[in-house]
């Protein structure tokens, strides 16, 4: 009996006390806490939300199964059955992003390709893309083996769709990059600046682009840095044509990190030796790099970054002068860029979140050309086109972006993004001929401002709705630019994009300078894709049209008039499946093009396009040998050139005009990768390779003598490029990298 | 106080009859599981663990068999990419269910096998893109062959997952063909010693042949 009463005793004790602690913390698959999730305890209905760590305490009460309701926008809900008992209970709850669960619809635009370090399947990497053989470290470069891309080959930068180099613009974490190449020498590519795999994301917008990004006729490169580095690491490479030596310090507590990289390359020391050029390099090519990084995590979610790039060039140049036999013209350009890039981004409460970024960018070169008898010495001709030949240019430009983007998440991968946007720009530049002094600057001040919207329509249609004005303090002109992208989903493997939108670009300074009163370029785009993704395989197909206005046109006198029109397919396919350890991809591009652009007379196909491209690349890794194998290739029909000249009224003429022969293009690039000591646990690594192995002598186009009566081909500086070199990395394992950068 | 023994025994042996009905249903998945090839064949299996779990669901063997299923299909599909991705995501749920089923301090040889599954998942999300994904899941996967090893070290699935491991990996990465020999040697040894029969785990003699096989 008196058992009897001590178990009821227990019992009634248990129940008027039995409020038990639940305590625990929510987080998304990647570990981040979600701050404002939901948990409701079924039984009762009480509710709390979690706070900015993703922390909560509940109390239940009650004994026996409980049932925990976790709720965050964006996320799966999730339902937990707990078995209440006397202690408190304490939880981990991850919940799922919820476009994945439901397999809904994501928005991809039409246009873009994304090359992210989260890619699955046969998407593309960062890693994938800047791997393409012989395409020298450089983003833009490698982005020439995608469809939509021209094969230019006397010129860095990207030609996107039948637009300039100059209308293809980069950013990196939101904010302008003005001059990711070293400084122009005519015919010859250059190098990038910026060692590629400081990225982990690259959206590649070959038309259609998104609201926040603008004043870029024909397509945005977007790069994303990466956050905090995995480790601590030091790393050096030894190449012919460049040396450096970097360090990457990440802090024992994992919140901060901070870099630091040297780079210089002289090719006419060694390397230009060896392998005779002929572009009649006198002084390099030579060119310097340092750059400094920190990135520092802020509260809970939010992390500042910093990055700041100096680079020095000094090329210079001498070959016979096309107007006369027996003169050598020469030019010489140095220069000095420095660019910085400040980035902070934060998530806050009830799914609001903050981007803001300022980059400046300081470049300053100078060139000098000059006429040269066959004694080395200075000529001066009093007559056209020799009294042009010598003179100097200095300029100079001071650039500043600064950017600020908030965004809320709604359920279902729904947003709204909006902000606002400064650009001050001076410009400054000093002509000089014996004839006359040239001095001219100006400086503008543009304001944008942007929004943007993700709708779901339904689980299979979404749509991104974005609107973008600029005001221009120099030209005294608003635009308004609307943008629409629209996805449909076909299935789970197939997926249907159209793009419509409006893209203004201010003209280039060098115009800017002799006319203040240009109007924006005006470019219209529309597109449809289609792309599949199963099994490793991709393919990816589009169509285009896009319509020019307001393009500068120089004929005659410096306006806006000029107007034209591009259309075109395009085709890609990679398959990783099919043969193990090989990866390759096909692309195609048809363009047809026409423009009234600078001193065209006409409209005309521009001579930096061709209606065909055809690239192949092929990555093969044979891990019983550590060997990797790369392997790039082209073929592009020829391009269009003209002779064009200007008559004495002002208005120009064709004089001449020609099809370069086709183009085909070859490179290879290989890895043997060992470890010196297992000790120092050291990765390195022998990197070789060769672009043009084919041989083929290249032609990009004529330049022309002022009479007419003497054409020379613009050609590659050598046949063949090679290199052969030494990577080693302590710390992490980034062997793949140095192959890569290096070539 | 005679009614209330009476009872706790009659639901103890309803219990036990429920228990050995679903148990019958066991065998038969057991039994379809021993003679799975192809990845379809994987995931019907895994579809009839699953069934199980439902009237069955403290028990861990039902989970772990569930996930198992998935976890091979995704194995089987390391070719396919981001088709892997719901598989490894379905055997990640079930396993984490199984082990929060067993004692983890005194069921030391299902913790082993739970680990296995464990490991075989994390390598299914290094095959939905080794570049991207392998980075962060490899060494997870590696981590949970040693903790399966180091729990049973007389596991053969641990064992043959170290094997593969050895065999699949570069040289310069610290793959070992000779190595891996021998550790599926080993397991094939203990393999052969196992009992076949019941439900209890007993996969792998197939995938150490086929690997075997593939060293020479």
């Amino acid at each position: 009996m008196k058992m009897i009463l001590t178990a009821i005793l227990i019992i009634t004790v248990a129940t008027t006390q039995s409020q038990t602690a639940i305590t625990g913390k929510v987080s998304n698959e990647k570990n981040e806490p979600l701050q404002s999730a939901n948990i409701r305890i079924k039984e009762s209905g009480t509710g709390v939300r979690t706070d900015s760590a993703g922390n909560f305490k509940i109390m239940a009460t009650g004994k026996g199964t409980t049932s925990l309701i976790v709720s965050c926008i964006g996320y799966e809900t999730k339902n937990i059955s707990l078995q209440i008992g006397d202690s408190a209970v304490q939880l981990l709850i991850v919940l799922k992003d919820e476009a994945k669960v439901l397999g809904d619809v994501v928005i991809m635009g039409a246009g873009t390709f994304t090359a992210s370090d989260k890619a699955k399947g046969a998407s593309l990497t960062p890693m994938d893309a800047v791997t393409v053989a012989g395409t020298g470290g450089d983003i833009a470069n490698s982005m020439r083996a995608l469809p939509g891309v021209q094969q230019v080959g006397e010129s860095e930068g990207l030609f996107v769709r039948g637009g300039t180099s100059d209308e293809a613009k980069q950013f990196i974490d939101g904010v302008n990059f003005p001059n990711p190449n070293y400084a122009a020498v005519p015919g010859i590519m250059q190098p990038a600046r910026i060692n590629p795999f400081l990225f982990k994301g690259i959206l590649f917008n070959t038309g259609g682009y998104s609201a926040l990004y603008g004043d870029a006729l024909s397509s945005a490169l977007i790069l994303e840095t990466i956050d905090l580095p995995d480790k601590s690491e030091a790393s050096l490479h030894i190449f012919p044509t460049s040396q450096g030596l970097g360090i990457q310090q990440l802090a024992k507590n994992k919140q901060s990190s901070f870099g630091a990289t040297a780079n210089y390359g002289n090719a006419g020391n060694f390397y230009n030796k060896v392998v005779k050029q002929s572009a009649g390099y006198f002084h390099g090519p030579e060119y310097g790099s340092g750059d400094f990084n920190f990135r520092v995590k802020a509260g809970k979610t939010g992390i500042l970054k910093f990055y700041a790039n100096y680079g020095y060039n000094n090329t210079g140049l001498s070959n016979p002068d096309i107007d006369s036999g027996n003169l050598i013209s020469s030019f010489q350009n140095k220069g000095n860029n420095l660019y910085s890039n400040l980035s902070y981004k934060e998530s806050f409460r009830n799914n609001w979140k903050i981007d803001a970024a300022i980059s400046y960018n300081y470049n300053q070169q100078n060139i000098e050309r000059g006429l040269r008898n066959g004694n080395n010495e200075k000529v001066f001709v009093n007559q056209f086109p020799f009294n042009e030949k010598n003179s100097s240019y200095a300029g100079k430009r001071n650039f500043l972006n600064g950017k600020l983007v908030f965004s809320k998440r709604f359920i279902k991968s729904q947003a709204l993004r909006f902000g606002a946007e400064y650009i001050n720009q001076s410009v400054f530049d000093n002509i000089s001929n014996p004839n006359a002094g040239k001095y001219n600057s100006y400086t503008e001040n543009e304001i944008v401002l942007y929004a943007e919207t993700d709708i779901r329509l339904n689980k299979k249609l979404a749509a991104r709705v974005g609107l973008r004005s600029e005001h221009s303090s120099l030209l005294q002109k608003i635009n308004i630019a609307p943008r629409v992208s629209i996805t449909y989903k076909l299935s789970n493997e197939n997926q249907l994009n159209v793009a419509y939108g409006i893209f203004y670009q201010k003209p280039s300074s060098e115009y800017l300078l002799q006319n203040e009163h240009l109007g924006f370029s005006r470019a219209a785009h529309y597109i449809i894709n289609f792309q599949r993704k199963v099994s490793n395989r991709f393919l990816r197909a589009e169509i285009f049209y896009k319509s020019y206005k307001g393009l500068v046109t120089t004929d005659s006198v410096i306006g806006s008039n000029g107007d034209g029109y591009a259309k075109g397919f395009e085709f890609f396919f990679r398959d990783k499946r099919s043969i193990k350890d090989l990866d390759y991809w096909v692309s195609y591009s048809y363009l047809d093009t026409k423009r009234k652009f600078l001193n065209y007379p006409y409209k005309l196909y521009p001579p930096y396009a061709t209606p065909h491209t055809l690239s192949l690349v092929a990555k093969r890794f044979f891990p019983d040998l550590n060997f990797m194998a790369n392997a790039a290739y082209w073929f592009t029909t020829g391009r269009p050139y003209y002779n064009i000249q200007t008559e004495s009224d002002g208005h120009s003429v064709i004089q001449y005009s020609g099809t370069t022969r086709n183009y085909q293009s070859l490179n290879v690039s290989f890895a043997y990768l060992f470890n010196i000591s297992k000790k120092s646990k050291d990765f390195s690594g022998i990197g070789f390779g060769m672009n043009n192995v084919l041989g083929t002598k290249q032609i990009f186009g004529y330049n022309f003598s002022h009479d007419g009566n003497n054409k020379t081909p613009v050609t590659l500086p050598a046949t063949r490029f090679y290199y052969i070199g030494f990577f080693m990395s302590l710390g992490t394992d980034r062997r793949d990298d140095f192959i890569n950068q290096n070539l | 106080m005679k009614t209330l023994i009476a009872s706790v025994l009659l639901a103890a042996i309803l219990q036990t009859t429920i228990a050995q009905t679903n148990s019958g249903g066991f065998e038969t998945a057991v039994a379809k599981l021993n003679n799975a090839k192809t990845a379809k064949d994987y995931e019907a299996t895994a579809e009839d663990f699953l069934k199980i779990t439902e009237t069955e669901s403290n028990n861990w063997l039902a989970w772990y068999y569930a996930a198992f299923c998935n976890a091979q299909t995704g194995w089987l599909y390391q070719r396919d990419g981001e088709k892997i991705e719901p598989f490894a995501n379905t055997a990640e749920e079930q396993i984490n269910k199984a082990l929060s089923l067993i004692d983890t301090s005194s069921q030391k040889k299902e913790l082993s096998e739970v680990y296995c599954i464990m490991a075989m998942v994390n390598q299914d999300k290094v095959f939905i893109n080794p570049q991207t994904y392998g980075p962060k899941f490899g060494p997870a996967a590696f981590r949970y062959m040693y903790l399966a090893q180091s729990a049973n070290p007389q596991n053969p699935r641990a064992l043959y997952l170290v094997g593969w491991q050895k065999f699949a990996t570069p040289k310069a990465w610290g793959g070992d063909k000779a190595k891996a020999k021998e550790l599926l040697l080993q397991a094939n040894h203990l393999l052969v010693q196992e009992v076949t029969t019941g439900t209890s785990p007993h996969w792998g003699k197939t995938e150490v042949e086929a690997l075997l096989k593939q060293i020479r």
